[in-house]
């Protein structure tokens, strides 16, 4: 065989590898063209009766010959596999369920917590953290509440026989926090705290606050106001807005109670705010100046403002959660749902 | 505290809606908490009067009345019994519609007609009373409507009063505030009376011993009392208030403290030794009954008012048996004091014993306005209960106070406030609050704090004044400023939050469990750690008893809480503080990682039906905690076998981050499952979260990625059950040249072919060199190296043929 007799053969088998139309015809193709008994054993025995100077050439192309036949064989019969494919009722589920490990669940007291330190993080507040067995000292005389103040009442606190407590709210980290550095003072204080409540659908012995504390030259209640506006418009919406309502808190003078705006009624009144349009969210004031002088701060110089909310309030209120023990009792029911 | 619109409005005038006066006063800082509507007109509700009372034939705690209702007598069934023939009550005629709601029809009860009903205090809405009907004058004549009995409707005002407000515990405190909001002044009722009597040192004696518990004791007489109902007018406002009415000694003094804060105590003068009384301390073991019949004890250190025999009353708190005012009584004492509020919260607290005067007392009350309430109530005693008053007061008030004196200045008030307050507000706000203005310059002024605004004690204090009644809806809302305060650091916080994101990344749910808990709980899973208990003294419940010393308790016990409720595959963390108590009592906190894994939970896809098998859940949370240690870029982390009491023998491991022990992870045994009837294995780790977070912010060194391929070689060896793969990597490693970088177990099989207590492992190995591509032959080489010490140390047989 010569080679123009090779690259014809080639051109054939292409065309007809081309043509056919079933696996087959294709088969057919193959034996014919390259299989034991086709055309390819006979060329590559004329490759001996060559003469020696055309033998590589010949070798080329013989070789291009097996190469692109076969090649075009393959790809004829993946096209030929895949159509067959497509027209066969197929057996691929894609409705089976997905196969791979979903992810976890953050506690929603995490979430409320991280969210809180991330918008507070954003106002250039850092957290601090203290121990939840704390001294007297810190926890009520540094923070100017009386010897006999209810709060101090032994059914209200748990003491242990060490005279240490455990601590009512985390405001003695904002004394710890000034007894250690100076000002400027801008921190957030996340933790749990423990009050001798019977626990039920709205108290818990067991409770996280978070607590905020800006100490600077000039501060003002209007600067205090302005960063729980923001806090509330970030945390429950943009369309919520704060009041301030006079109250009373011994460390802090002006104290203020402050209410957001109903998230779910935007303020019209609804079930869950009572239909007063309003919610208490925070206690709030101006550190007295008695809470400076006992850490050493000098009231005449710098003013600062704190504030305190209860975690588990916020997340019942944001989720609508209906009873606090729920986000104690870890039914995976309940908490699968806070994806 | 209740305050009836129209009592206050005895003392201010002020032109407002009950809504509008309760607005203000809640954001003046008087939260008014309710609204409420006392009485209306009481439509088809007449004075009934009670002519005849028979059984009810059908039931034996029922009454069947005859009642004139002034135009015909009907029958009406009755439950109550406090009644007689002629008595009368007010009775609602078919077609009445009560306050409560409640719609008069003619019905049968019990087979009997009822006509109407004979009505309670809290049927009409008058009070929470519903232990009888109420009765009412009989001298009023049947028929009479009702309502004019009961008067117009009163609209009464719940508020809340803040600690530090005593002063407003009083209608005439309430009245300063409303005075102060409408910028008008306060109308003091009058206390003038005649002293016809003797003087009062004649008569009665007072030894005030205990002067730092008791400022101040005054002390009135006054004789030939005749006792009777107070007037109706003073019984309706003491209703309204929520006290009930007795007789008039008692209810004037009811009545004062509830007008202007003052509680008040009448004895009566004859039962009191020697007209005597001795304000003193208790001694040990004294004891004494108070007016509700309970023997008190434990009052030492209390405040008591006695007489030379025996002690009187728990001084602020509750009078004693046995000199109370009785039926008998003609001549009273009337006492008038400030007692030390911390004496009273002590008392009142150890006692458990809370009553309206200790409420006062313990927050303080007015002690320049003492000697103002006893004037006040005598002079109603002698107008309302024939008394006689003694000539003059006894008042004993050795250590009298001068004006307390502030400096407000008026750049303060702005500063602090970041509001605008004119000065001429300023000043006029201080002085509507009854303040005196002593002196006023330029940038300050000087008050003078009356004594009943002992919370008034600094300048903020002013501040607060001036910002509650200016109003804080005036404090603008500044746009916050973001300042960085430099050198604060909240790694941890940061290092905290990565760790909690990545466990949820790896598919755990996050659980939060109390800082305490049972004793019984704790003693389910170890006894072993008791002597680290925190055990606290007064828990709320045996449930929360002790502090938690290992979050793997409340683990266990949520496992088995959700396999009750037919959970049965969960995996769960809690990140928490534990406490921990060293030989010296000292406790000190820890905070703690948990993992807890139950079910299948580590098995994707369709594999669910399988048993779990104890090593595989291992596996499962030892992979969990490889992955977490990884991302915590924690860089060398080693499990060793370990005892523990809660965990299997052999499932048991120590968790080593960076070369520090950091915690513990295994199987929980078997005989504390059972008791959540956990059948299938569970999986616990408990490590301490600093090892966790402390080098996540270390910066780590970037490898470059690799110039040469690699060749990669597998051997399977058939050894022996009781080889570990860690006894094959360290032959491995030995052996190895350092061409080998990768080691990866990639099937366990077993097989009677095999043979018992044999395995087969097989190891992908992966050689690859910085300085050259590998042949075929020098990864045959190195292979051949591996596989000899293998043969060797294991008498490992090496399958070949793959």
């Amino acid at each position: 065989m010569t080679a123009e007799e090779i690259i014809k053969l080639k051109e054939n088998a292409l065309k007809e590898c081309q043509a056919a139309g079933t696996m087959n015809e294709l088969e057919a193709v193959r034996v014919r063209y390259i299989g034991r008994n086709g055309y390819l054993p006979q060329v590559m025995k004329g490759l001996k009766d060559v003469d020696p100077s055309e033998r590589s050439e010949y070798g080329r192309i013989a070789n291009e010959f097996k190469n692109q036949v076969s090649a075009a064989l393959d790809y004829k019969k993946t096209e030929l596999a895949e159509r067959g494919t497509a027209e066969a009722k197929s057996v691929f589920d894609y409705s089976l369920p997905g196969v791979w490990r979903s992810l976890g669940t953050k506690h929603p007291i995490s979430s409320i917590i991280e969210e809180t330190v991330r918008i507070f993080g954003k106002l250039g507040f850092t957290v601090a953290e203290g121990p939840d067995v704390e001294t007297a000292y810190h926890n009520f005389e540094a923070l100017n509440t009386p010897a006999h103040h209810p709060s101090l009442d032994q059914t209200d606190t748990f003491w242990f026989e060490t005279g240490e407590l455990l601590r009512t709210q985390t405001s003695p980290v904002q004394i710890r926090v000034m007894e250690s550095r100076k000002p400027p003072i801008r921190i957030i204080t996340p933790g749990r705290c423990y009050r001798r409540d019977t626990t039920d659908a709205t108290h818990s012995a067991n409770f996280h606050q978070i607590e905020g504390l800006y100490v600077e030259k000039n501060v003002s209640l209007a600067d205090l106001k302005g960063t729980l506006a923001y806090f509330a418009k970030e945390m429950m919406g943009t369309g919520v807005d704060i009041r301030f309502r006079p109250h009373f808190f011994p460390f802090t003078e002006p104290s203020v109670e402050c209410d957001f705006t109903c998230h779910v009624c935007g303020g019209k009144g609804c079930r869950v705010c009572k239909n007063s349009g309003w919610i208490e969210i925070a206690g709030a004031g101006m550190v007295d100046p008695r809470v400076f002088k006992k850490v050493g701060y000098d009231p005449e110089e710098i003013t600062g403002y704190a504030f305190g909310m209860g975690i588990e309030r916020i997340a019942m209120i944001k989720y609508s959660i209906n009873d606090i023990r729920l986000l104690y009792e870890n039914d995976a029911r309940f908490l699968s749902q806070f994806i | 505290m209740k305050v009836p619109v129209s009592w206050l409005k005895e003392y201010v005038d002020f032109d407002a809606s009950p809504e509008e006066l309760a607005k203000k006063l809640t954001f003046s800082g008087t939260e008014v908490e309710s609204i409420q509507t006392i009485g209306g007109d009481f439509k088809g509700v007449v004075v009934g009067e009670v002519r005849s009372i028979e059984k009810h034939p059908g039931a034996d705690n029922l009454l069947v009345c005859k009642v004139n209702s002034g135009r015909e007598e009907v029958s009406v069934v009755c439950g109550a019994h406090n009644f007689n023939v002629g008595d009368k009550a007010p009775l609602a005629l078919v077609g009445a519609e009560l306050p409560n709601g409640m719609k008069i029809e003619e019905r049968k009860v019990r087979g009997v007609i009822s006509m109407g009903m004979l009505c309670a205090e809290d049927e009409l809405g008058l009070s929470d009373d519903h232990s009888g009907i109420m009765l009412v004058s009989r001298n009023i004549p049947a028929g009479t409507p009702f309502s004019e009995v009961a008067g117009p409707p009163e609209t009464v005002l719940s508020v809340e009063i803040t600690w530090n407000r005593p002063d407003c515990l009083s209608i005439i405190g309430m009245a300063r505030e409303v005075a102060a909001l409408f910028r008008t002044s306060i109308k003091l009722p009058s206390v003038d009376f005649m002293e016809r009597g003797e003087p009062v040192e004649m008569l009665a004696d007072v030894d005030l011993q205990d002067v730092e518990g008791c400022p101040r004791y005054t002390a009135r007489v006054l004789t030939d009392i005749k006792l009777k109902p107070s007037p109706s007018w003073m019984q309706k406002r003491l209703t309204l208030c929520g006290v009930r009415p007795i007789n008039n000694v008692v209810d004037i003094t009811n009545y004062v403290l509830l007008e202007c804060g003052q509680p008040l105590h009448a004895f009566d003068y004859e039962l009191l030794t020697d007209h005597k009384i001795i304000v003193r301390r208790g001694h040990t073991g004294e004891k004494m009954t108070t007016l509700d019949g309970i023997e008190r004890q434990g009052l030492e250190k209390s405040v008591l008012i006695t007489d030379p025999a025996r002690a009187v009353a728990l001084a602020g708190v509750m009078g004693g048996a046995g000199s109370e005012i009785n039926d008998n009584t003609r001549n009273v004492l009337l006492e008038s004091a400030f007692f030390h509020p911390p004496d009273i919260r002590r008392t009142s607290s150890k006692l458990g014993l809370s009553t309206e005067s200790s409420y006062r007392f313990e927050r303080g009350v007015d002690i320049g306005g003492v000697e103002w309430a006893s004037r006040r109530a005598t002079a109603l005693m002698v107008e309302h209960a024939d008394a006689v008053a003694a000539q003059g007061v006894i008042d004993v008030y050795p250590n009298k106070r001068p004006e307390k004196k502030i400096k407000c200045r008026f750049q303060s008030v702005k500063n602090l406030l970041g509001v605008d307050v004119a000065d001429e507000e300023i000043v006029n706000i201080i002085k509507s609050l009854e303040f005196s203005i002593t002196g006023c310059k330029k940038d300050h002024c000087v008050v003078g704090v009356p004594t009943f605004r002992p919370d008034i004690e600094i300048e903020a204090d002013l501040i607060e004044e001036v910002a509650r009644i200016h109003g804080l809806d005036k404090v603008p809302t500044i746009v916050p400023q973001a300042r960085v305060v430099v050198d604060a650091d909240d790694s941890v916080t940061r290092a905290t939050i990565a760790c909690r994101s990545n466990l949820i990344g790896l598919g755990l749910m996050e659980i939060m469990n109390y800082s305490f808990l049972s004793e019984q709980l704790l003693n389910a899973i170890s006894s072993a750690d008791i002597d680290s208990r925190v055990v606290l003294p007064n828990p709320v419940s045996s449930d929360y008893a002790v502090m938690r010393n290992s979050l793997i308790p409340q683990m266990v016990d949520t496992l088995g809480r959700n396999l009750a409720h037919q959970v049965d595959s969960v995996s769960l963390f809690e990140i928490g503080k534990v406490f921990l108590k060293d030989n010296n009592n000292k406790i000190s906190e820890e905070n703690h990682l948990c993992i807890g894994l139950m079910g299948k939970s580590g098995r994707a896809g369709l594999n669910k039906c399988k048993p779990v098998e104890r090593e595989e859940i291992f596996l499962w949370l030892k992979g969990v905690i490889e992955a977490l240690a990884v991302s915590q870029h924690v860089g060398n982390l080693v499990f060793k076998p370990l005892n523990c009491s809660r965990m299997d023998a052999d499932g048991a491991v120590s968790i080593e981050m960076n070369g520090h022990v950091c915690g513990v992870m295994g199987l929980v045994k078997q005989e504390i499952r059972k008791k959540w009837r956990m059948i299938e294995p569970v999986a616990v780790a408990e490590m301490n979260m600093v090892a966790l977070i402390q080098w996540i912010f270390t910066p780590f060194e970037l490898h470059s990625i690799p110039v040469y391929p690699s060749v990669s070689r597998d051997v399977a060896m058939v050894v022996d059950e009781n080889v570990r793969h860690d006894d094959i990597l360290k032959i491995i490693k030995k052996a190895a040249p350092q061409e080998l970088t990768g080691i990866e177990l990639f099937d366990i099989f077993r097989s009677e072919h095999i043979g018992a207590c044999k395995k087969s492992m097989a190891y992908s190995l992966v050689y690859r060199s910085l300085e050259r591509t590998l042949t075929d032959e020098d990864a045959n080489r190195y292979h051949e190296i591996i596989k000899e010490a293998l043969r060797k140390e294991l008498k490992a047989e090496i399958r070949e043929g793959k």
